[in-house]
């Protein structure tokens, strides 16, 4: 037996040879690789990681064509200052090792401009320290975790959703306020997403037994049998106002789940991001429950959000965004819902602020003022510019949000404002009490108040005028 | 483990590092990032051409040995303090004792008994890391990374991008790791673990002691594994999303397209997993694919490689580059 495993010389030329071939190929060193600036009628490219596929996809990878979507009218508009938006999107599987080379081809291939509206807290941590160190905006994350909106320790980073903390306090002082009676409890996600929700529950004065009214799964294994447990574990201590803290795909799988046990509590509670209906529906669909049973499951559980129910038709935002998406729209499957209607705002939002980097009128801080209005005046757009006037001029962007935004100097957090509303047969939110009330409140330990903010109309073309 | 270093050995590895130091240069940034984690996975995969083309055993947990280096690393970093190639050092040194642990178990297991076993391990490690959040991070991990380039590294070459730093710092290791294998694989060590693969008995009858051979083939293996774990984890977080039980089946995929039984097949199959995505973008670019279709296409394409390699070529592409039988069987 020849036990020789080593490279032949006749192998090693080969090799080279290759290598050299694909050095050819894949080095390809575009001429203005250091420009960030976009300036004349260069396109803004904008870059976005999120799992298009995988178990965390289902729902969440809607909101990148929703945002294209929304790019597009623009664009048919004739883009803002001459400059055409163009989003690459990147599919990172929820897999933290691959979303640092997608980040990687984002800035070195695609030569983003700015990062908008990436999905995933674990992901986007990979990720985060490096596009800050390179100065890069990161607009709109959609996540709440409240790590990522310290400007201290990430400048360019901006969210595009209240905290978790800020929702569950809003919830969990109406659910202690409601069900003062009644035996609450919880299921969530061992994420952050999870805990920070746990945390926001525990702030309103909510308190949780563990192993009893308190129980948790490891986020990602919402398809393993450990959860009917968890469930379990809810029923067997007559748990009546169950709370779950998970992702959409979750949530679907715990009322099945709980159905299927027979466990039915008298309310089902849920944070935002995991309670879109048509995700939970689809998922349920899938396991070849009827759509008319699954929104008969759906009846009655409570969540809350920042925004329009997508089923609100009255709503000005939600008739023009599902116009646009009608039209605009390419992705698979465009069915208007929650996600959607995200990935619209978000598409706003950013259009809102980039706009208003270009505005002549616009007023920056006070240390870049001077060169971003000659950069506006020039029609160039700037990274330090844009990351300031996010942060400088946030409450201006306007959105679909009953809340505005709350970028400053000390926070980049996004809205705080969240209405509390219930599922009606048509799997609609629709406001508990009948009438539409706005909470505010902080992630810290801020009282839990009524919002007097009024929500800016939207223009008859539905783009921003910042 | 071996008598004697092997001159032509060394050369090859210089040669290697030579090479990669050249394209580290030339190529873009988004390729010199590509190219660290094609040196990574070259490592990763180098403890599965070891451990089932060399010895014959099969693990599908490659990857959860990875994370031992990996927690390992970003702990002592974080918690001791020391630079990234000493903690590197030491993720390997704590990978080794690993590997013991578990060689001691998968020398008494074969077959799919032992896949079973290591496919299981790899399915714990990520709870383990959210069930002692404060230690491991849960599942947000743990922040690290190579930080900047020294100063002396850029006096001596140049200014340097953070992913080209990212391959230079891994480089070495790389290099190490290569030759190692080299001499492993042309030693009395890498002979009596061949004699174990293709017959228990008869190596038995030899005079080779197979339960300690097991062992110490898992112990060498996860040493690699660790080392690779330890710089995946350095490029930005190390988590129980960077160390999913896919990443296993990643590198067992190398590892069978580049060819089980080879180095340079490792190395092939390295790049053809890293770069088979950018490649078929590349291909596809201009197409108008559902994302249906596009989205699953380099996953399906890397299975109908697999399959075609099995059926076709058991060899992978090392072996078809002989243009004679395989001098290993």
């Amino acid at each position: 037996m020849n036990i020789r495993a080593s490279l032949s010389r006749k192998k090693l030329i080969g090799l080279t040879a290759v290598l050299i071939a694909g050095s050819m190929t894949l080095a390809e060193i575009p001429a203005n690789a250091n420009s960030s600036d976009v300036s004349g009628t260069s396109d803004i490219v904008l870059g976005m990681q999120l799992p298009q596929t995988g178990l965390a996809s289902p729902g969440y990878n809607k909101i990148d064509d929703a945002m294209r979507g929304y790019f597009d009218y623009v664009n048919s508009k004739g883009g803002i200052g001459g400059k055409k938006i163009r989003l690459e999107v990147k599919d990172d599987g929820y897999k933290a090792g691959l979303t640092i080379s997608t980040a990687s081809s984002l800035i070195n291939k695609e030569k983003v401009f700015s990062f908008v509206g990436s999905v995933g807290t674990q992901t986007h941590i990979a990720v985060i320290k490096d596009i800050n160190r390179r100065k890069i905006p990161d607009v709109f994350v959609n996540t709440g975790y409240t790590e990522f909106y310290k400007p201290a320790t990430y400048p360019t980073t901006f969210a595009a959703l209240g905290t978790y903390v800020t929702e569950a306090k809003i919830m969990g002082k109406y659910l202690k306020e409601t069900y003062a009676d009644k035996k609450i409890g919880i299921l969530y996600q061992t994420d952050d997403f999870g805990r920070n929700a746990l945390k926001g529950f525990n702030e309103a004065g909510l308190t949780f037994e563990k192993k009893k009214t308190e129980a948790s799964f490891i986020s990602g294994t919402q398809s393993n049998p450990g959860l009917g447990s968890q469930i379990g574990q809810l029923k067997a201590n007559g748990v009546e106002i169950a709370i779950i803290a998970a992702v959409s795909s979750a949530t679907a799988v715990s009322l099945l789940t709980a159905s299927a046990l027979g466990y039915k509590p008298e309310k089902w509670v849920v944070i935002s991001v995991g309670a879109d209906a048509t995700t939970i529906q689809t998922i349920a669909g899938l396991r070849g429950i009827a759509p008319a049973d699954s929104a008969a499951l759906l009846k009655g559980l409570i969540s809350a959000s920042h925004a329009p129910a997508p089923g609100d038709s009255s709503d000005e935002y939600v008739s023009a965004f599902k116009k646009i998406n009608d039209e605009f729209n390419k992705g698979p499957d465009k069915r208007w819902d929650n996600n959607v209607l995200q990935g619209m705002n978000i598409g706003y939002m950013t259009v809102g602020a980039l706009m208003g980097t270009l505005n002549t009128k616009t007023v920056f801080s006070a240390k870049n003022n001077k060169t971003c209005q000659a950069n506006a005046k020039k029609g160039t757009l700037s990274r330090v510019c844009f990351i300031d006037y996010m942060e400088s001029n946030g409450s201006k962007i306007n959105s679909a949000a009953f809340s505005a935004l709350q970028y400053s100097a000390t926070t980049h957090e996004a809205f705080s404002g969240f209405w509390i509303g219930a599922y009606d047969a048509a799997t609609v939110l629709q406001p508990v009490g009948g009438t539409r009330v706005v909470y505010t409140t902080d992630s810290g330990s801020g009282l839990v108040t009524v919002s007097n903010y009024k929500r800016p109309a939207i223009a008859a073309d539905a783009l921003p005028k910042n | 483990m071996f008598k004697h270093f092997q001159k032509g050995n060394a050369i090859k590895s210089l040669i290697f590092f030579a090479l990669i130091f050249y394209f580290g240069k030339v190529f873009d940034p988004y390729n010199q990032g590509q190219l660290s984690v094609v040196l990574i996975y070259f490592i990763g995969i180098l403890s599965i051409t070891l451990l089932t083309g060399l010895s014959g055993q099969i693990s599908l947990g490659q990857g959860a040995l990875m994370a031992v280096g990996g927690y390992t690393c970003a702990l002592v970093v974080l918690n001791l303090g020391l630079s990234y190639w000493q903690s590197i050092i030491i993720s390997a040194v704590v990978s080794l004792i690993a590997g013991w642990l578990l060689g001691i178990t998968a020398a008494r297991l074969s077959g799919p008994y032992l896949a079973g076993t290591t496919l299981v391990i790899a399915l714990a490690i990520p709870s383990l890391a959210t069930r002692f959040e404060s230690v491991f991070g849960g599942d947000v991990g743990l922040s690290v990374d190579f930080g900047n380039p020294p100063e002396w590294l850029s006096g001596a070459i140049g200014e340097i991008g953070y992913e080209q730093w990212q391959l230079f710092a891994i480089l070495p290791f790389a290099t190490i790791a290569l030759f190692l294998a080299l001499n492993i694989f042309k030693s009395r060590t890498g002979r009596s673990w061949r004699a174990v693969r293709d017959h228990e008995i008869a190596a038995s009858l030899t005079g080779i002691n197979v339960q300690r051979v097991k062992i110490f083939t898992f112990v060498v293996a996860s040493g690699f594994a660790g080392l690779a774990g330890a710089m995946y984890g350095l490029r930005g977080i190390v988590g129980p999303s960077v160390y999913p039980v896919s990443l296993s089946l990643a590198l067992l995929t190398g590892a069978i397209l580049g060819g089980l039984r080879s180095i340079a097949g490792a190395f092939f199959g390295a790049a053809l997993v890293v770069f088979l995505p950018d490649l078929i973008d590349k291909i596809t670019g201009g197409w108008e694919l559902a994302p249906q279709v596009g989205d699953y296409l380099p996953a399906m394409v890397s299975g109908i490689l697999l399959i075609l390699t099995v059926v076709l070529n058991p060899a992978g592409i090392a072996g078809a580059l002989h243009h004679h039988k395989p001098r290993h069987k």
